[in-house]
């Protein structure tokens, strides 16, 4: 707990962070401007958080908003920092932090084929990786139906209740 | 011996049937999470050698086709490829929920919902996933199923090849798999 | 000499599951690989936006096949976090029984079925056979083999079975006597150890480049790095185990590790067995009504646990209402299985290959979800 204090401390004092939740003794989340976002991952870089978990999206409809939640972790403190960024939805241009994370290389590649934000300086994100031929809406949108999707594209089996047994019902 | 109207296979198909029955190479490919129980099912503990089948790594050499669970778009691509690649008389079998109707991932906008829309089903096994008894139950009955000359899946797919492709294009756009995937 | 492209899977014995690897070979050696995933891929995040808290259950077991129970554990301690459940006692020890016996098959699928890329053939049918057993005692706690859907947010589903205790010890005593004739069969063989020794090596810089977890990283960078000893959940902090490390890298020591890793699963499970509170209750309530109208208060958690292959965590959101907002799944093999084929496959030579996806731990289901 006490590494957690003098981190948040840490933070606080270099960066304008928006939002700061502890939804854990070991886990921390920070809210930050785009502009600032490389900045922090590249501190956090130097400071022990080698490790990139996870990169993923989430969609908020509602506020037409993306936020892109980056995952770092800490092994000797067992620390995970969650830093979120928000970006307009109409306008889902990011960039890369393939030059701090080179791990990150393939997670952004998924965040732009199943939401669809494009990561500028990383030329392979923008190709195609677990769907093929895909035409439609990028898949983890909100407003995308899978079940339309399906109905449409896999015909369903029509069900025939013929395995049920016929019951006489005796008077 | 004559042949009786229900059963119009010649005497030399009678006897070749017989003799596919009893020596039934499986394709090994593990096309989804029923896989897990193959190895079971293969090795030591419920030993499928018993009943005259192996694994076989090509698809030219083999008989028996698997789809062990559910198909993905692009998954189905490679099956249809496989499958046309193996020689006649071929069988395929489908396993668990996810080949009949989609199962668990009915919704899924990246799964198919019924087999036997792309590919002829010679059988179905049913459960999520099926224990290892009643896959070595299922390969009894297939072994039943061709040496009575009831398994004929692989014929019904060369009389309604163009539907079966009808289906295909619908749901995959295109059949052929390219390889200039990452170029 | 000329550049040839070769596929590796989808359909290929020597892969692992549903995946590819398509690669420029010049002779045999791979001068360029990239990782073809996707074949496996279900759409399991979208799914489980469209289910509800408790209608999960049945669909993450099924993201990892080798090991569904780091799923059902992830999942519950992220909604306990959110919610704040307390878990019983004694269902925190059946946890761990529960994820030491999966870790423990899953460590016996991949010793014997590294036989299958060297060729020793003996070690896939020991392996699996062994493994079954472990499945029997699945059976007989969950009701099923493979998918068990038995760890539940607030607990376990149902108490243990009367008796299991003895049947638990009784396959523990059972496999550590079998595990000096494993030793005998697979590591000491020449055929395992001219295969493996100096080959495939990870690299403390690649280790960090790339984000590998568990085995792998812990045979390069020489340190304890595990999340049960870095971030106890469970009751693992009560536990006395002691995980193999080491500063080098190679295929024969991230084997040799998942072997010490056996016996350090049948100490933990012994203590476990020991340790726990013979009664109790095993489930904590988490509804008043019924489970399906059952929301979850609105936050944003990250939960991990160490799974075979390293970390696997889960990212849930919720915004408070019956369904769960957005899941995001990180998989352990995830970093090796995609960059990792691209950047540090190239360099090996083909008959390798299948060797360098079994040995870094590549598991297809859970890159594709």
């Amino acid at each position: 707990m006490n590494s957690m204090n003098k981190l948040v401390e840490e933070l606080k004092g270099r960066f304008t962070l928006l939002e700061v939740l502890l939804p854990d003794q070991q886990q921390l989340i920070v809210d930050i401007d785009q502009m600032h976002l490389h900045a922090l991952l590249s501190h956090l870089k130097a400071t022990g958080f080698r490790q990139l978990s996870l990169l993923t999206a989430v969609d908020w409809i509602e506020e037409n908003t993306f936020q892109l939640v980056y995952i770092v972790f800490n092994w000797d403190t067992g620390i995970h920092v969650l830093v979120r960024t928000k970006l307009p939805r109409d306008k889902a241009v990011f960039r890369t932090i393939t030059g701090i994370y080179p791990g990150a290389q393939y997670y952004e590649r998924d965040v732009h084929e199943f939401f669809g934000v494009a990561f500028e300086g990383n030329v392979m994100s923008f190709k195609p990786l677990f769907l093929e031929l895909w035409d439609e809406l990028p898949p983890m949108r909100k407003d995308f139906d899978p079940e339309a999707y399906s109905r449409e594209k896999f015909p369903e089996r029509p069900y025939v209740p013929q395995f049920v047994p016929k019951v006489e019902v005796v008077e | 011996m004559t042949t009786n109207s229900k059963d119009m296979r010649k005497t030399w198909e009678k006897i070749a049937d017989y003799f596919r029955a009893h020596s039934i190479w499986m394709k090994w490919y593990c096309t989804g999470c029923g896989a897990i129980e193959m190895p079971p099912t293969m090795t030591s503990r419920f030993d499928m050698e018993q009943l005259g089948m192996g694994p076989m790594a090509t698809p030219r050499q083999a008989d028996v086709l698997l789809i062990t669970g559910y198909l993905s778009a692009k998954t189905l691509r490679r099956v249809i490829y496989s499958y046309e690649q193996m020689q006649d008389p071929k069988y395929v079998v489908g396993f668990g929920s996810c080949t009949l109707n989609g199962g668990i991932y009915f919704d899924s906008y990246a799964t198919m919902t019924r087999l036997d829309h792309y590919l002829p089903v010679d059988l179905y096994i049913a459960g999520c996933m099926p224990r290892p008894e009643a896959i070595m139950n299922a390969f009894d009955t297939l072994i039943k199923m061709i040496e009575k000359g009831e398994a004929k899946g692989w014929r019904h797919y060369q009389e309604n090849h163009d539907w079966y492709r009808k289906n295909q294009l619908h749901s995959l756009k295109e059949v052929y798999v390219k390889d200039e995937f990452h170029e | 000499m000329k550049e040839v492209k070769l596929f590796l899977g989808p359909q290929h014995p020597g892969m692992h599951g549903n995946y590819s690897a398509h690669m420029y070979v010049e002779g045999d050696m791979i001068n360029k690989s990239y990782a073809l995933p996707g074949m496996l891929h279900r759409g399991f995040e979208k799914l489980m936006e469209r289910r509800h808290w408790m209608g999960n259950l049945a669909l993450i077991p099924r993201i990892c096949v080798i090991e569904p129970d780091p799923n059902e554990m992830v999942y519950a301690m992220s909604i306990e976090k959110l919610a704040g459940i307390e878990v019983p006692e004694r269902a925190h020890w059946i946890r761990m029984i529960i994820l030491e016996l999966a870790r423990l098959a899953a460590n016996l699928m991949a010793i014997g079925g590294i036989g299958a890329p060297v060729g020793l053939y003996t070690s896939v049918y020991w392996g699996v056979a062994d493994r079954d057993l472990v499945l029997d005692i699945f059976e007989k706690i969950t009701g099923a083999r493979v998918y068990h859907m038995y760890i539940v947010p607030g607990g376990v589903r149902k108490d243990l079975p009367e008796g299991i205790e003895e049947e638990i010890l009784g396959l523990l005593d059972y496999i550590e006597a079998r595990l000096p004739e494993f030793y005998d069969l697979v590591m000491r063989s020449p055929i395992f150890q001219t295969r493996t020794r100096d080959n495939i090596l990870l690299p403390e810089e690649v280790v960090w480049e790339l984000g590998v977890t568990g085995i792998g990283m812990r045979s390069a960078v020489n340190k304890e790095y595990d999340i049960r000893k870095v971030k106890p959940y469970a009751r693992y902090d009560q536990v006395a185990f002691s995980l193999p490390y080491g500063p080098y890298s190679d295929a024969f020591t991230r084997v040799d590790f998942k072997y010490v890793e056996m016996a350090q699963s049948i100490s933990i499970i012994r203590q476990s067995i020991e340790k726990m509170p013979k009664e109790g209750p095993v489930r904590a309530r988490i509804a008043t009504g019924s489970a399906l109208r059952w929301r979850v208060p609105p936050g944003m958690v990250y939960s991990c646990v160490e799974s075979a292959r390293g970390e696997y965590g889960y990212l849930v959101v919720s915004d408070g209402r019956e369904m769960p907002y957005r899941i995001a799944v990180r998989g352990s093999s995830y970093p090796q299985g995609l960059l990792g084929v691209e950047k540090y496959l190239p360099g090996h030579r083909i008959d390798d290959a299948s060797l360098w996806m079994d040995t870094m731990g590549v598991c297809a289901p859970e890159i594709d979800r």
